[in-house]
This record gives structure tokens, sequence and C-alpha cells, in this order.
């Protein structure tokens, strides 16, 4: 094994691995620089530990972190449960209804968050069909459910996480060598006993990483926390911060400080999580043995497992859609009612063609195709060097997953101080928000591809390395086919991502360079929320239909890579 | 000194060509012919886009072909520090901008031209900056208002003592940003009208009622108050209750004392990529043609010579006590009273 080792590895790697440290330290430094160096100086520059003080000393830090910590496990758990069960559904067995499950996930990463959190809130918020039911049965203003609370909180990211979690799982229960089920059936363990040993065993690496990103993404995240957790004062670090930077004049410091409380734990969950996936080899299952993809016939619970995708799909995308379709038929939101039928109108429509919003889908689909190809390109490098420990791959790992520490919003400060700092004239310009983008999402590039590279066995590369190829060669020839699903599911789920992101963008946004998401922010604080479906739903059509051709293109590289 | 000498010849010029440009006055052609050629100006707004924005930019665009806007609308803090950021790197963004209070803090950053055009000696003197850095567009009066479907009309509180009715616990609303259009703004106020002392006591007993914290827009949060989410919500514009009644919507507003009163100002950036189709903006703001635009959106216009559309929605004419704030009084008092808010209510 050593010799073989030391094979993989050579100067034009080592070349590699230092440009591509270069590049990613460039990237990924300079806004920990300034948030390390905000968090500890004043604003004259001067060195202080007043900005922890603040933000450590207020009385409610202690309910926030729990409050974080609560919700960010509450909604990794139930992402994981959603996303892993659907997932296992739809590529392992032969469930009827699968097609559900794939537009569900394809439309629902096309959606802004902004989007589908509004249209939660209209299903399950005080004036949502559930609570008006209740309340005409009841005769007071008392709600059934409070959505706006910690639970309603972990349900609603828990559920726009979990397309996530089915996408990645599927991914690699998808190249799984069915031959190792198969055994299993053979040597006589049942179904159950099948999934647990087998599919769950050999895939708990895959899961264990995607929780711990689930929970890290919640841990951060801003939307559901500012829609749904402060209207109910449920508050957690991101709306802390959030509150510091919105003071005037912006605190920064505190803003800084409260960063880096947030970058510490999220750095001991990732030392965590790397220890978990240093035996990753002992998973591998696309071996240089070829093998035919079968699917598991688990018998009558075909049928409760076609309900389960039913009930997925009815939550998930057609109930929502319904609510943002009657919204934006209206002038202003109003509950189903006879008086509200009166008021139906297509003038939302009409307004959102008429506005100028090309340009703004414009921007958005030019910073989603910048960044994304940026991320996928740079991941591909890196989760290579790194798997194959390659000198530098270490380096190149950790560097592309730090951003995972930076809150959109955080980020965005970050990036701005940066360009109101360095005389390179991109501040207001799509190219400070492609910037920005890339840094946000090196991590999804690395789950991406490194997920997919830890099941490429290292003896396909050590057949063509002795056959004389070098690594570049190889890493053309071999790895970057073998990964092309992976790869092109990474650049379609970082383009979708890039092009419903909110937090980040929020603040980089220039006049000329504001982003769908941006003018969806706009519309929802502006009181235009019928606007806001309206424009919503055509935005959501638009993105549907890139995922649908970006999703059949991976779907047909991945049988290919199969056959070949 | 040479601001003086444009500022005399465009009296000169305006004098010379009133009998040509018809009633309204028109805005000194040399403005006009550079604003043209800079052909676009950047509008930082906090005012509500399909309300009045969009009416104003058709407004403009339509008195002076060539000079396209590009209005980006945010809420006043997020305005004011992009404004400051773009500032201290010298790369300025936005030509001309409007907001309560938000003047203040960049009026110290040197971050705001002294510009006041013409148009606004129609306006009272209080209406316009002593210093001359901005002038007032419009008036705002936040008052609570509430859903007539949800709350019979004659049952909605009409005073502070109805506030602390145990049926409205945990069913009102209002923002949570450092707005004068949110919390922050009905406890500043209350301190203003009732002092100090007895206007703590009251604060605190209102705290017990469990107001809800939005962290949005009061036009927004009346948007949910309309759709049911609430049946009253504090601190909303009372011009919005009635461009939405207009509309069909079951929401009125509600002239509950003490009222606040704020100025709704603008103000050119002092290095504005296009500062003169920026003061030309401002002037088209504050001139006869703006102020109808603001009038016939029902908005409350600043120039007196322009009634709104509703009057009584004015504090003196529909007879309601309300306290006016100037920008500088609200950017004074904003710290203290958003402490006090998160002390309380958050």
């Amino acid at each position: 094994m050593r010799p073989a080792r030391r094979g993989l590895v050579d100067g034009q790697t080592a070349l590699v691995a230092a440009l591509l440290a270069l590049l990613l330290a460039v990237l990924v430094l300079p806004p920990l620089y300034l948030l390390l160096q905000g968090a500890v100086t004043d604003a004259a520059g001067a060195l202080t530990t007043r900005n922890f003080a603040t933000a450590l000393g207020g009385r409610l830090f202690l309910d926030s972190l729990v409050n974080t910590v609560l919700f960010a496990a509450g909604s990794a758990a139930l992402a994981l449960v959603v996303g892993t069960v659907t997932a296992w559904i739809v590529e392992r067995t032969n469930t009827p209804l699968k097609g559900l499950a794939y537009l569900t996930t394809v439309i629902s990463l096309g959606t802004p968050y902004v989007l589908y959190v509004g249209a939660w809130l209209l299903l399950l918020g005080k004036a949502g069909p559930i609570n008006q039911l209740w309340r005409e049965w009841t005769g007071g203003f008392d709600p059934l459910i409070n959505v706006y609370s910690l639970p309603g909180m972990i349900l609603v990211e828990g559920l726009l996480w979990s397309p996530l979690v089915f996408l990645l799982i599927g991914a690699s229960l998808r190249s799984f060598n069915p031959e190792l089920e198969e055994a299993a059936r053979m040597s006589g363990a049942g179904l159950w006993r099948t999934i647990r040993r087998i599919t769950l065993g050999l895939s708990l690496p895959a899961m264990l990483a995607l929780a711990m990103l689930v929970f890290i993404r919640a841990f951060e995240a801003f939307e559901v926390p500012a829609l749904v957790g402060m209207p109910g004062r449920v508050y957690v670090l991101t709306t802390d911060i959030y509150q510091t930077m919105r003071s005037m004049p912006p605190d920064f410091g505190s803003a800084s400080a409260f960063s880096v409380i947030m970058l510490a734990i999220v750095l001991v969950l990732l030392l965590f999580y790397g220890r978990l996936s240093r035996h990753a080899e002992r998973f591998a299952t696309v071996t240089g043995k070829g093998f035919r993809a079968k699917r598991l016939d688990i018998g009558w619970l075909r049928w409760p497992a076609a309900a389960i995708l039913l009930v997925n799909f009815l939550v998930l995308l057609a109930v929502p859609i319904a609510m943002l379709v009657w919204a934006s038929l209206l002038p202003f939101y109003q509950p189903l009612s006879r008086r509200a039928l009166g008021l139906l109108t297509i003038a939302n429509y009409r307004t959102v063609f008429a506005a100028e919003f090309l340009p703004l889908a414009l921007n958005t689909v030019l910073v989603g195709l910048a960044a994304a190809s940026a991320v996928i390109l740079l991941t591909l490098f890196a989760s290579w060097l790194s798997v194959r420990r390659a000198p530098g791959g270490w380096l190149a790992e950790r560097l592309a997953m730090a951003p995972l520490v930076f809150p959109g919003i955080v980020l965005g400060v970050a990036v701005m101080q940066i360009f109101l700092r360095v005389p390179i004239p991109i501040y207001g310009t799509l190219w400070i928000l492609i910037w920005a983008f890339i840094i946000s999402y090196l991590p999804y590039g690395m789950r991406y591809s490194a997920s997919g590279m830890l099941q490429i066995h290292r003896e396909l590369e050590e057949v063509a390395a002795i056959s004389g190829a070098s690594p570049l060669t190889r890493l053309r020839r071999i790895v970057a086919p073998l990964l092309g699903p992976s790869l092109l599911a990474g650049w379609l789920f970082i383009f979708l991502l890039a092009a419903r992101a909110l937090s980040l963008p929020i603040l980089l946004a220039g006049p000329r360079s504001q982003t769908m998401a941006v003018a969806m922010y706009d519309l929802w604080s502006n009181g235009q929320g019928t606007e806001l479906a309206a424009l919503g739903l055509l935005w959501t059509g638009l993105m549907t239909l890139i995922a649908v051709i970006f999703y059949m293109l991976t779907r047909r590289s991945a049988a290919g890579a199969a056959h070949n | 000194m040479r601001q003086d000498r444009t500022h005399w010849h465009a009296m000169l010029l305006t004098l010379l060509l009133a009998g040509f440009a018809g009633p309204a006055r028109a805005a000194d052609p040399a403005l006009v012919a550079a604003a043209q050629k800079e052909g676009q100006v950047v509008w930082y707004t906090t005012q509500i886009i399909n309300q009045l924005v969009r009416p104003m930019i058709a407004g403009f665009e339509k008195r002076y072909p060539g000079i396209k806007i590009d209005a980006v609308r945010a809420n006043a803090t997020d305005t004011a520090i992009k404004l400051l950021n773009e500032g201290k790197a010298g790369r300025a963004q936005a030509d001309i901008f409007d907001g309560t209070s938000t003047v203040v803090p960049l009026k110290q950053a040197g971050l705001v031209m002294r510009y006041v055009p013409d148009s606004a000696k129609a306006l009272p003197a209080s209406y316009v900056d002593k210093e001359g850095y901005w002038a007032a567009t419009n008036l705002y009066v936040n008052t609570p208002g509430y859903n007539t479907s949800l709350v019979p009309k004659g049952s909605e509180p009409r005073t502070l003592a109805d506030l602390l009715d145990p049926k409205w616990r945990g069913h009102m609303a209002w923002g949570s940003t450092e707005s004068s259009s949110a919390g922050p703004g009905f406890i500043g106020t209350l301190l203003a009208d009732q002092g100090e002392d007895k206007a703590m006591a009251y604060l605190k007993r209102l705290a017990g009622q469990k107001l809800v914290n939005i962290n949005l827009s009061a036009r927004e949060i009346l948007d949910q108050v309309i759709s049911g989410e609430y049946p009253v919500a504090l601190q909303i514009f009372n011009h919005h209750a009635v461009i939405s009644a207009k509309k069909g919507a079951p929401v009125d507003w509600i002239p509950l004392e003490p009222a606040t009163g704020v100025l709704s100002v603008v103000s050119v950036t002092k290095d504005a990529p296009h500062p003169n189709a920026a003061k030309l903006l401002m002037d088209f703001l504050i001139g006869k043609e703006g102020q109808a635009i603001y009038r016939d959106t029902d908005y409350l216009p600043a120039d007196p010579a322009v009634p709104p559309t509703v009057p009584k929605l004015i504090p003196e004419i529909g007879k309601f006590r309300a306290r006016f704030f100037t920008p500088e009084e609200t950017a004074a008092g904003m710290p203290h009273w958003m402490k006090i808010f998160q002390e309380l209510f958050r």
C-alpha cells in the first residue's frame, strides 16, 4: 500500500496543490481575518475585549445559544429522517410514484426560501386555513397552532432541508453496489435486517456527514429565524447578530464577536466530523468491478412507501404552491372566503411583467452560473487532493470547508468590508456577489465532489498510474468522468442555491446588481406579498425548468457512467 | 460660492422662462440639460414601491424624458448602512436618498450634499433643514390600525388604557426595527408626551400584553393585520390603512393619542455620481408636480398648498393629539427608545 500511495503524488500534484491552496486562501482567509480583527478591536482600531463582553454579557445570550442548538439539532434530525426515507424509497426500491419525489425536490430547490417560508406561513400562520377554521369554531383570536415558535421553526427548517438530504443521500445510494444487499438477502437476512446492516451501515458516513452539514447550516440559518422565529420572540445567534448589525451605527465589533463565538462552535463540530470520516476508505463502493444498479423488491410495502412519497409531495410542494397561487390572484392577502373570491384579479401578474424584473432574472442567472462553475472546478481539485491524501490536500480541504462557519449575513458584511478597503473596484457590481457566493458554497462543492470521490476506489487510479498517466491526466480521464454525476448534481445544486440565496446578497447587491431573491425580500418587506407570490411562481417555474434539464442530464450521465 | 451663482442663474432663468413654461414652475434648464446628459439617477428609498415609487418614477420620466430612475427600496437602517459603507470607500452609488432620520448620521459623516431646491420655498420653515441638508417631501402619521372583520368597528382599542385590556394580550403586533414606525417610535412618542416616569410606568404594563415583534416594515405588518394574522397593530402609517381600505381591504386606522408625526425627508448624496439628475429629482419630488403625485397616491404632501385627499389623516385636521419629531430629534432619541424597547419588549 505505501509505495503505491507515494506513486500517486509527484511534482505536478504538488504544484496543483500549491496553486489551489493559494487561491483558496485568498478567497477564504480575508473574511476570517476581518471578523477576528473586528472582534478584538474597537472603532478606533485599538485592542479591546469589550465586543465579547457586549456579546456574551447580553442577558439573553444563553437563551439564544440553547435555542440555536435545539433548532439546528431538531432541523437536522427532521431533514435527515424525511430525506433519507424518501431517498431510500426512491433509489433502492421498486416503489411507484418516484417521479413525485424528483419533482418535489427539483422544484423546492429552485424556490427561494423567502417564498417557501412565506407559503408555509400562509398555511400554518394565524390567518392560515387551519387556524382560521379553529377561530371560527371557537370565536376567539387564539390560534390552534402557533407556528411562530421553536417547534414551528424546526418544522419549517427541517422540511426546507429535506430535499438536500434526499439529493445527497440519493447520489450515494445510486452508486451503491446492490450485490452487497443481494448477498445479505441470499444469506437469509430479512428486509429490515438488510436495510439496517447493509444499506444504513454503508450509508452511515455519508449520513453523519450530511447531518453535520444540515446542523451547521441550520445553526447559521437566517430566513426561518427571521421570518418565523423573531415574530414569536424566539431568538437564535444569527438573529442576534442581525439585530446587532441593524442598529445604527452598525456594531461590527459585537457582530464579529458573535461570529467568532459561532466560528469556534462550528470548528469543534468540524473536528468531530473529521474524526468520523477518517476511515471513509472502508466504505468505498465504486470499485474496478462492474455492477448494474438493481432495485430491491419490497413487495406490498410498495404501497405505504408510495403513500409516504405522496404526503411528501403534498406537504413540500402541492399545498405551498396552491397557497401561493391563491395569494398571487389577490390584491392583498385574504383567507379563502366568498368575499375574497370577489377580489380575484390578475393585476399582480400584469405588474410583474410590466416592472423591470428581466434584468433581475439575468443578474441572478449570471451570478449562479459563474459561482457554480468556479466552485465545482475548485472543489474537484481540492477533494481529489484531500481524498487521495496528497500533500496540501488537508490544507485545501480545511480551507474549502472553512466557509461553513460564515452565516450568510456575516460573510456579506465581511466581503463588503474587504472590497471597501482594497482598491479593486467591484463594489456594487455582480462580481462582488460572485466572489461572495464562491466562498459561501465551497463547502457544498466539497461535499458533492468528496462524497463521490470517497466512493471511487484508488485502485482505478493506481492502474492508470502504473500505465504511465500523469496525475492531471488521471484526474481528467478517470476521476472527473466517474465523478460526472456528482459534479453535475453539485453544480446544479449550487446554481439553484445561489439563485435563491438572500442573506448573502442582501447587503452586497448594488442598485443595478440585485438578484431575484433580494427583490423578493424587498417585495415581502414592503408589503407587496401578493406581487411576491406572482413573481415567485413565475421565477420558480423558470428555475424548475433549468433544474429539470440539469437533472435529466445528471440522470443520463449517471446511467452512462454505470455502463462504461 | 459656485452653488450660489448657479442658484442665482437659476432664479434669473426661471423668471425669463416663466412665460414659456406654462403653469408648472420650470426647473433650471441648465440643470435639466446637465441631468439629461447624465441620463440616470439612483434613488435609495424607504417609500413603498407599488404605492408611491412607481407612480413617481412614471411622472418624473414623463416630465424629463431621457432620465431613468433606478429606485432601490430598503428600510431606513439598511439604507443608512449602505450609504455609510459606500461613503467610507469613496464609491458612492446613490445619488439621492430619503428617510425619516437617517440623514442625521449621514450628515455627521459628511456624506450629504448641502442642497435644497427652489421648490422647497413653498414648504413651512420647519420642513426644511436649517443647515440646508434636507427638505421634506411628505408627512407620516403613525397610529394603530386594525382588521375590521376580526374587530367590529366600535370595539377597537381607542385609548392607551384600552391597549391594556386583557382581550388584546398577545394579539397586537408592531415593528421591531430601529424606526419611528415601530415599537421604539411608540415608546419615544409616549416619553415625549407623558414624561419619563409616567410613560415608563405605562410601558411596563404594556409589556405584560405580550406584543408581537415583527422585523418588517409597517406596511407589511399592516398587511398581516389585513390577512388576519393579528387583529391590531401599533405604529402603522395611517394613510396606508386608507390606501388598502380603498382597494377593499378590511382595515381601518385609529386616532389613538398620542400619535407620532415625522417627516419623510430627501437629500442628495455628497459624491453623487449623477448630481444634476439628483438635484432635479429632489426638485421634482418637492415641487408641485411631485407633491400632486403624493396627493394622488393618498400620501400626505409636505406642501400646505397641496391638501391630502383624506385631510383627517393629519392630526390638526383630524383633531387628535400627536407629537412631532424632526429628523434630528428622532436620531437623538432613538438609542434611548431602542434600549427601552430591548429591555421591556424583546
